[in-house]
């Protein structure tokens, strides 16, 4: 009986903490609308003068530099060349960089990523960045003071980097393609040579292939090597790596391509065969018209869609098919040509 | 005799214990994550650093005569923020003007498309594009079902992604960017991601776009926001954060595209469809003994209207419990199977406690308990007991997910807002939380007879919820 009423009791205690803990936070609200009040004047003092790129008389006070820091980082991506410049120098001399170097150990993940973002574009706080935030806890904080560190041509090393971050380990985030590709822009060379550092993970040589391809900052002939080298692994990045020799439509990659139209894997014959449409390879016209009739819709479209990009050749081939006595291969080779109004 | 009366009174209490419990733990695991949430970039560096690499998506829109509002929806989803998407809206078989509408607003032609057949749906009739507007394809076809519309857009989608949503819904515009962000943390692991829904009723619509949060004066409405604070904010983020996420809300989900069709797309004869896929995913994927990650995400937004009439939300309720019955009915070989590991214990646990026992339990603990306390079977500290695990408990676990909301996300913008929902919070427990469980009871029922219609979703619009 003793623990019913205990548990009713129990109950009772929590309801009440509860219902304190709503007014405490109804009565914070209440005062917090007050100094938003105050910061929304400050705000307003503070916003035109800033986008002009002029010192504000505000004051050094706790508020100017908080609503300063705030503002900088909305106003900073919305600004390019000169007017960041002047942004930087104007946010600098509100303190606003004070602030946020102190926001990049802000106990919130949140206030540090964005502290780290912005503050990546004061030359001058650079190196804090890199000391605090590319050795932050949170690994969304190192890959965002990374992305924007190397966005502002200010990032170290490329190896050091990837290491640091755990790229292709504990690091599998997309963004890394991003963040090669802005490397790529400041020191091509060092990016490069990551695919011949024989401990990097595959996943990190990859995202530093995409990145090149994009780029033509380094000769293709090495890398397109590498890539057909890689494409004949058996990895779950093959499709990425045949995507990446499409993109780059080298003749090197050609006879990984052609390769790659016979997997056993159909994620691989399907790549491969936009890679085959995207680098104008007309040799793979024969094997494209056969994988019209893949057991797998997404060769078969790829197949079709590959076809009707290589010319008069690839079209003839989808006519022929259109006509094939093989039900699978009819239908995607009609449908391929009607959809384009080739039909 | 006193001993039987105890012994219900127990089972009463016990069963209602053990939901309050987890309820706690659901509690205090959202609490961790929100506070441990990954930090996401603001505004224009969001954008700068996510299109670059976010996956195309397709928007599979199913629509089923929505003529007075079809155009609109478009519209708002054609302006969404995300690099690459398509809006694939799937007529399923109006027979109002749904179809023409679209057609003529748009200026759409019919046109050819080769689609997958990997999963299965009613005939469709045609395709509809126009060049001057690549991202949209509306795909006309017999009427099915959602489940049968959505298995049509899977199969005609050239995306590795989509996102399952409602025509009628209005997704915030930088949602599909933040919901596909596990799908650029995790590519290789993760296979579907569900954002929060939240309740526009009342809040200021314009174009297409929530412009002003605002409370309904609807009661039913109200009791409404505290509900899916609850299912989303606590249970989901919760669920989620633990890896055994049971249910994906079939108004904004994004999914691995062939990680469904291996599971056979939607599932049909089931009005339970959204939680059927997920647990098919998890069982595709514990089968395959591969890692995988199905997540929720807190921050995307997908705003729907609720129903403010009794006899529709009666329906609404009575159809979700008799869907998560279904589900439960269909994978119950998943209960506390060690092969499914903490999907299995955890999920369905769950499942078996809140939405398959809870119901029944406590509508008899609400008839038994007073009476057998009336006919001096049972002593005070029993009627106690049973009153502190009914609304006691109930109160707290509301208000304190109120305070988890203006902690970690602030989304209220006025102090009276949050008052009206702590009030709300408090007497929802008494007579809706009742009702509540009524509507559930009549899910079993239905659910015992096999009733497999969705009944009818009479909607306002959101023209009529723009407040004045």
């Amino acid at each position: 009986m003793t623990t019913l009423v205990s548990l009713w009791d129990f109950s009772l205690l929590l309801c009440s903490v509860a219902l304190i803990g709503v007014a405490g936070l109804l009565l914070a609200r209440v005062i917090t609308e007050g100094s938003a009040r105050r910061r929304e004047e400050m705000r307003r003092k503070l916003l035109p003068a800033m986008i002009r790129g002029e010192t504000p008389d505000v004051g050094n006070s706790k508020l100017a530099r908080s609503v300063a820091a705030t503002l900088t980082l909305e106003l900073a991506e919305l600004v390019r060349g000169t007017d960041r410049e002047a942004l930087v120098t104007a946010a600098t001399a509100t303190g606003a960089a004070e602030e946020l170097a102190r926001r990049l150990r802000s106990r919130t993940a949140q206030d540090r990523l964005v502290a780290a973002e912005a503050l990546a574009m004061f030359p001058d706080y650079a190196p804090a960045v890199t000391k605090v935030a590319l050795a932050d806890p949170s690994p969304d904080v190192r890959l965002g003071a990374a992305l924007a560190l190397a966005q502002e041509g200010r990032a170290p090393p490329a190896g050091e980097l990837v290491r640091k971050l755990g790229i292709g380990t504990s690091e599998n985030s997309l963004l890394m393609v991003s963040l090669m590709r802005d490397l790529v822009k400041t020191d091509p060379q060092a990016v490069e040579a990551l695919l011949y550092d024989l401990d990097l993970p595959d996943a990190a040589k990859l995202a530093a292939t995409d990145a090149l391809a994009e780029s033509g900052a380094v000769d293709h002939a090495p890398l397109v090597a590498w890539m057909a080298e890689a494409a004949g692994e058996d990895s779950d990045l093959q499709p990425r790596i045949f995507r990446a020799l499409g993109r780059l439509g080298h003749p090197a990659g050609h006879d990984a391509i052609l390769t790659g139209l016979d997997s056993a894997s159909w994620q691989v014959r399907a790549s491969a065969s936009e890679a085959a449409g995207r680098s104008a390879l007309k040799a793979a016209v024969p094997r494209l018209a056969e994988l019209l009739d893949d057991d797998e819709w997404w060769v078969r479209f790829r197949a079709g869609e590959a076809l009707a990009r290589l010319g008069s050749a690839g079209r003839l081939a989808l006519h022929r098919a259109a006509i094939d006595p093989a039900p699978t291969a009819r239908a995607a080779a009609k449908a391929t040509l009607a959809e384009r109004g080739l039909a | 005799m006193t001993t039987s009366a105890e012994a219900i009174a127990l089972v009463v209490i016990v069963t209602g214990l053990l939901q309050v419990a987890f309820y706690i733990v659901q509690l205090v695991f959202a609490a961790f994550a929100l506070s441990n949430r990954p930090p996401v970039p603001r505004g224009a560096t969001l954008w700068r650093r996510y299109s670059d690499q976010a996956p195309p998506i397709s928007l599979l829109a199913p629509a089923f005569n929505e003529e007075l509002t079809v155009v609109e929806s478009v519209r708002s989803l054609l302006a969404l923020q995300y690099p690459d998407f398509e809006v694939l809206l799937i007529n399923d078989g109006s027979k109002d003007g749904t179809l023409v509408r679209v057609i003529k607003e748009f200026g759409l032609e019919r046109v050819e498309r080769y689609v997958d057949d990997k999963v299965g749906h009613a005939r469709i009739r045609g395709f509809y594009a126009s060049p001057a507007l690549p991202r949209l394809l509306v795909i006309d076809k017999e009427n099915g079902g959602k489940a049968d519309a959505l298995n049509a857009g899977i199969n005609a989608c050239r995306t590795s992604l989509f996102c399952a949503m409602d025509a009628d819904s209005i997704l915030e515009p930088d949602a599909l960017l933040r919901v596909v962000r596990p799908f650029i943390d995790e590519p290789n692991l993760t296979v579907a991601a569900g954002g929060t829904i939240r309740i526009a009723n009342g809040c200021t619509i314009d174009s297409g776009r929530v412009t002003e949060v605002r409370l309904p004066r609807n009661f039913l409405a109200l009791v409404q926001i505290m509900e899916y604070l609850r299912a989303f904010l606590m249970a989901r983020l919760a669920l989620g954060k633990m890896q055994v996420l049971t249910v994906i809300s079939g108004a904004f989900g994004l999914f691995k595209r062939q990680r469904v069709v291996e599971v056979g797309g939607y599932s049909h004869g089931t009005v339970g469809e959204d939680m059927e896929l997920v647990l098919k995913l998890h069982r595709h994927m514990r089968d395959l003994k591969q890692p995988y990650r199905i997540d929720f995400i807190a921050e995307p937004v997908c705003w729907t209207e609720c129903p403010e009439d009794a006899r529709v939300l009666g329906r609404q309720r009575s159809r979700w419990q008799r869907g998560a019955l279904e589900c439960f009915a269909k994978h119950k070989a998943m209960c506390f199977n060690p092969r499914y590991g903490r999907i299995g214990f955890i999920g369905f646990g769950q499942i078996l406690l809140v939405d398959v026992i809870g119901p029944l339990v406590e509508i008899l603990g609400y008839i038994l308990v007073p009476l057998l306390y009336g006919l001096g079977l049972l002593a005070l500290p029993w009627l106690l007991a049973f009153l502190s695990v009914t609304f006691t408990f109930g109160v707290f676990v509301s208000v304190a997910t109120l305070i988890l909301e203006e902690v970690q996300l602030r989304r209220f913008p006025r102090a009276r807002e949050i008052a009206i929902l702590a009030l709300i919070a408090v007497i929802e427990n008494f007579g809706y939380r009742q009702l509540s469980n009524l509507w559930r009871l009549q899910g079993w029922w239905q659910f015992l007879r096999k009733q497999q219609s969705w009944g009818t979703m009479t909607r306002k619009g959101f023209g009529g919820a723009t407040a004045a």
